[in-house]
């Protein structure tokens, strides 16, 4: 009983009571909200895209003569891979912008072609539906065969042959074209960061 | 003559003491409990299922949500079995910002099992004195991370960001504030007569019941089993660090030692912003093949991944043990037998901290 009436007799505890004010609803700025533009020009380099590791979640769309990355509210986990992943610094979301400027950190994106040998059938869906091949080579047919050297896969004798695994830009809309599911690209993130001179921290 | 009668009393899988869905049957004469069963699947996700396939930047999330109150851990220990399987070395700052996450995450589970414990045994203000206090790690967690629960900070040769330098001086006072705070309410606990009324001698584990059913985590050390597998970590290594263990082995035992392992998170979070080194938080690397098995300390206790990944670094197979459910077995097979009334059995069951997101993943 004692304990009690020391517990609440205690000034402090007497001023919550009476003047209890509850701090207004301010999103602190480090809060890692949804990604939002910050102006710049989106390049059109689709990294954000690959980096989402929710599914479609953000989608480079048209808008006038320019491209711009749409975030799907809905789909957004807010994890802001797609910030760190943007090279041309389209996007922002909490500090992380900021603190990769300062800090000099960055995601490394690169691309391998997994083919399954066995589910492949040849047929050349992949090479046709890839866009990096349709620019190298206009002309390429629908079974995929083409005599230009410049593209990143081709049929061969009716075996699938990739050439230019480095010329692979991840979009992975071979994976949507193969009937098989024989194709898979990996898209490999490693986080990097600039070596810091000693003193700047 | 007053006849006592055998009945099977089920407890869940909703009921307000109960955080998540999980059913109890208890076999009680009269209000005496004489033998329980536990009944699991009500909130099975499948995430070992959704992870198989997929790089590390897409797994490192759905581990996360494995569990909502102690995901840190689960980031940690994922992305730290991906290191050990490519060899990725970590840089020592990064190794260190990773305690302070992961301390400050063990911080508010355990604030948060406590005031479900007070809250199960009736004493709402401390619960709410505690859970008001967890919303200030929060905030400190959210200040180091940028996000209060999902904070995907670890990655692979590192973490996300550095700690800025105004929330390092900033952090050391908060945590003298928590720590203040904090002193006050274990002390209310641990001098409360109706506190001690409901949880002295209440769900004995005994020392040899707890390693023949293989309890792990807080409920282990709170019946003296000095086990935690953070003495196996290199970083925790250099920092000294040295389980805690209590030989009571009832719910008062297992709430307070909760709370001296928050006074040991402060400490051991201000020994790390101390001999923070400097360099870079992020050394590259890229996963690889391999397979692992990887044990990590999450709040709840041991926390194991089994990992299998293709030479693109995606998970081929996965899985995922859990503490909690060593703990729920020992609960109800070994604590609530013999409890004096329903409203223990509770009690009991909250002190033990089953997560039964984890247990099902």
């Amino acid at each position: 009983m004692v304990w009690y009436i020391r517990e609440f007799a205690r000034a402090e505890w007497i001023k919550k009571f009476l003047f209890a004010k509850t701090a207004p609803l301010v999103t602190p700025s480090h809060f890692r909200g949804f990604p939002e533009p910050t102006g710049k020009t989106c390049q059109h380099a689709l990294f954000c895209m690959m980096a989402c590791p929710a599914p479609g979640a953000i989608e480079v769309v048209h808008a006038g003569d320019g491209w711009i990355p749409k975030i799907h509210k809905g789909h957004c986990i807010r994890c802001g891979l797609c910030v760190e992943a943007c090279p041309n610094g389209v996007l922002k979301s909490g500090r992380i912008r900021e603190t990769m400027e300062r800090e000099g950190t960055s995601l490394l994106f690169s691309f391998r072609i997994a083919i399954d040998k066995d589910l492949c059938t040849g047929c050349g869906n992949c090479c046709t539906a890839c866009p990096v091949n349709k620019q190298a080579d206009a002309q390429m047919g629908a079974g995929g065969h083409s005599s230009n050297d410049d593209v990143i896969m081709r049929v061969q004798e009716g075996d699938i042959v990739v050439i230019h695994e480095d010329k692979c830009t991840g979009c992975k809309t071979c994976e949507t074209s193969c009937p098989n599911g024989a194709i898979r690209i990996a898209r490999i993130l490693e986080g990097y960061q600039q070596p810091v001179q000693e003193g700047l921290q | 003559m007053k006849r006592i009668v055998d009945v099977n009393i089920p407890l869940g899988p909703i009921h307000p003491c109960f955080k998540e869905p999980i059913r109890l049957k208890c076999e009680a004469k009269g209000e005496r409990i004489t033998g329980a069963e536990v009944e699991l699947g009500y909130m099975k996700k499948g995430i070992e299922r959704i992870m198989k396939g997929r790089p590390w930047q897409e797994v490192m999330f759905l581990a996360e949500r494995v569990c909502g109150i102690c995901s840190v851990i689960h980031n940690m220990v994922f992305i730290e079995a991906m290191e050990q399987i490519s060899d990725i070395p970590v840089p020592p700052r990064a190794a260190y910002l990773r305690v302070i996450a992961n301390e400050l995450d063990r911080m508010q589970s355990h604030l948060l099992a406590n005031f479900s414990y007070c809250y199960s045994i009736e004493h709402e203000t401390l619960g709410m004195y505690l859970l008001d206090l967890r919303e200030q790690v929060m905030d400190e967690l959210e200040r180091l991370t940028g996000a209060r629960v999902t904070c995907a900070y670890i990655i692979p040769g590192g973490v996300r960001c550095d700690i800025p330098k105004k929330e390092a001086e900033a952090l050391p006072a908060s945590l003298d504030r928590i720590e203040g705070d904090l002193r006050r309410y274990a002390g209310m606990f641990e001098g409360g007569p109706m506190i001690a009324l409901r949880s002295r001698g209440v769900g004995i584990l005994t020392q040899e019941a707890a390693q023949r059913v293989h309890v792990v985590g807080p409920t282990a050390r709170g019946s003296g089993i000095a086990v935690d597998c953070r003495t196996n970590h290199p970083t925790y290594q250099k920092l000294g660090f040295v389980p805690i263990t209590r030989p009571d082995c009832d719910n008062f035992a297992r709430v307070m030692l909760r709370f001296d392992e928050v006074f040991q998170s402060i400490a051991l979070i201000r020994k790390c912003l101390a001999e923070l080194p400097k360099g870079v938080v992020r050394g590259g690397g890229v996963c690889k093949a391999g397979e692992t098995r990887y044990s990590g300390e999450a709040p709840r206790g041991e926390l194991t991944y089994f990992i299998k990944s293709d030479e693109f670094g995606r998970i081929v197979e996965i899985q995922i043990q859990t503490p909690s459910i060593m703990n729920i077995e020992a609960c109800c097979h070994e604590m609530i037998i013999g409890s004096d009334s329903i409203a223990d059995v509770t009690a009991t069951f909250i002190s033990a901290d089953p997560c039964v997101a984890c247990t099902e993943r």
